[in-house]
């Protein structure tokens, strides 16, 4: 598979998790360590898989 | 001296300041379209990233989002944090935009739609589009500003003229110098929302005993906030997902953020710009919804929840001051918004509608006079909006619905945007059909109520808008040469600059 690829199905994965863990994994946990916190920690590794890729862009028509 | 009068002593400070920012800006103001409406593509990074933040985030978030998060609990932070997952995407689309925007000259996202489906119709039904459905987005901050006036004056300063201070100040900052006005007065407010709202945060916080003490009495006092759905049943996967699904998909739906793709003059002025906004927007949502939340515990029980931050500024915690100068940081963070939105609606109004139909022939002094008199038009229909809205309560007209709701129009462009970069087979006829029944989708379920099974009308919009984009698109002939050849340009650019 292509990077853009891998980057296409890492993404879809993220949106899986989305769903899948405050629902169906979390729904019961009435607490700051539940949804709440998944959500935080989900955001910070999908700005920092955007940081990873970004980071080797290089300048064009600089 | 009186609240009353520190309040327009605040309001009067952030005018002057502002009026002069766009004042320096337009000494920079050189002349043609692509100058008003782009900056000439020469925008550094850090202007770019602070503009692209303030342009995004508005008086949906410490008003609408902290409503939402007061109202319904986490499953807003998680609606919002899906947003800014979204922006993942800009690491396809930033540099696709962005290389295409400089070889083909495009002004507006239309134009560039136009262009590659060799198609004046895509640009036009697109811009008509935005036309219709970032009406209400516009709309909803200045509901923002003047709830927030209203609340913070104790009822001295009427609803409507907050929204007529906003609707001012928008004309004027977008008016004078165009995007180079924009930008700047937009840099200095996203400074103004990030500082003034993490201070209050903090007064809140430790009014409340400190971050822990604060956690463990949102826990007592509210488990079922935190978690989904929630305990009186809000955030079902359905509201979720149709809450959530136009916001995913907003950095390229909404023109107003799209068009700034085109602006930053260097690729490192890009990664500058996407780098800068990440880490904004995710400070940015925490301190909104721990706001909803702090919201929840000191002024339980409000009917209107967008009223929530407006009461919780009046509170005897807060020093007055400090209540003023956030205040004046929501009221930036809905200007800023909505004097691009305005701009961008200009710029498409002028390109896709004056020039794309009616007046092919028009020069470009006569573009850019016809798109300065839409900037004022567009801002009184916004008006009116706002002030009939404004009055009305209910999750339906509370600003994070109603936001949501707007891009739920928008979302229709998504697979036309998705067809222009990546599938070749896709054609004009696809694009326009597709735009116009989700469109029509969208409208009669929201104008209705109507949600079959469950789900909401940005979701029934995009299924039907992509399945007709596919089959419409498979079912007629692609402008092939340009397919091949805008698409073959963006392989090879792509390739030297490393972008994926």
């Amino acid at each position: 598979m292509t990077k853009s690829a891998w980057a296409w199905v890492w993404f879809a994965f993220l949106l899986a998790l989305d769903i899948a863990i405050p629902w169906f994994v979390l729904t019961h946990v009435e607490r700051l360590s539940g949804a709440f916190l998944f959500w935080t920690i989900w955001a910070a590794v999908a700005i920092a898989s955007a940081f990873i890729i970004f980071l080797k862009w290089r300048g064009v028509e600089e | 001296m009186s609240t009353i009068f520190w309040v327009w002593f605040g309001i009067a400070v952030y005018i002057v300041v502002g009026l002069g920012i766009a004042l320096m800006a337009r000494r920079q103001l050189g002349v043609g379209v692509s100058e008003f409406f782009l900056a000439n593509r020469r925008v550094g990074g850090f202007v770019s990233a602070l503009s692209y933040s303030a342009t995004t985030y508005s008086a949906f978030m410490m008003v609408g989002l902290a409503g939402l998060t007061y109202f319904t609990g986490v499953g807003a932070l998680g609606f919002e944090l899906t947003y800014l997952c979204g922006m993942f995407m800009m690491v396809f689309f930033l540099p696709r935009f962005w290389l295409v925007g400089r070889k083909y000259g495009y002004v507006s996202p239309m134009e560039l739609l136009s262009d590659r489906y060799q198609n004046r119709g895509v640009g036009a039904t697109t811009a008509i589009l935005a036309l219709v459905f970032l009406v209400p987005y516009g709309a909803i901050q200045l509901m923002g500003v003047g709830y927030l006036m209203n609340g913070v004056s104790g009822g001295a300063i009427p609803v409507v003229v907050g929204i007529i201070i906003a609707v001012v100040c928008a004309i004027a900052w977008s008016s004078i110098a165009g995007l180079r006005s924009v930008a700047w007065t937009d840099a200095f407010q996203a400074l103004i929302m990030i500082v003034t709202s993490a201070a209050v945060l903090g007064v809140v916080i430790a009014a409340l005993g400190g971050f822990g003490a604060f956690f463990s009495k949102l826990e007592a006092a509210s488990p079922g906030l935190l978690t989904v759905p929630t305990a009186g049943g809000s955030w079902n996967i359905n509201m979720f997902i149709g809450l959530a699904l136009p916001w995913l998909f907003f950095l390229i739906s909404n023109p107003q953020v799209s068009q700034r793709l085109f602006i930053p003059r260097s690729v490192t002025a890009m990664k500058q710009m996407l780098g800068g906004f990440l880490i904004f927007g995710f400070i940015y949502t925490l301190i909104s919804v721990l706001w909803g939340f702090g919201a929840n515990l000191l002024v339980p029980g409000l009917e209107n929840a967008d009223l929530a931050t407006p009461k919780l500024l009046s509170l005897s915690m807060i020093p007055t001051g400090l209540a003023i100068v956030v205040m004046i940081g929501i009221t930036a963070a809905a200007i800023s918004t909505i004097d691009s939105i305005l701009l961008t609606l200009s710029s498409v109004w002028a390109r896709d509608i004056h020039r794309g139909l009616i007046n092919p022939k028009v020069s470009e002094r006569g573009e850019l006079r016809v798109g300065q008199w839409v900037i004022p038009i567009m801002a009184v229909i916004a008006f009116v909006f706002a002030w009939w809205a404004a009055g009305k309560t209910g999750l339906d007209f509370m600003i994070a619905p109603l936001a949501s709701a707007a891009s739920a129009g928008l979302l229709m462009a998504v697979p036309t945007i998705f067809g222009a970069f990546f599938w070749k087979r896709a054609t004009a006829l696809g694009a326009i059909v597709s735009c116009i029944a989700g469109a029509i989708v969208v409208l009669i379920f929201q104008i209705t109520g109507a949600k079959p099974l469950g789900w909401w009308p940005g979701t029934w919009g995009f299924i039907v808008c992509a399945i007709l984009f596919v089959g419409v698109s498979l079912s007629t002939k692609p402008p092939k040469a340009k397919a091949e050849e805008f698409i073959g340009y963006l392989r090879g650019a792509l390739k030297k600059g490393n972008f994926i």
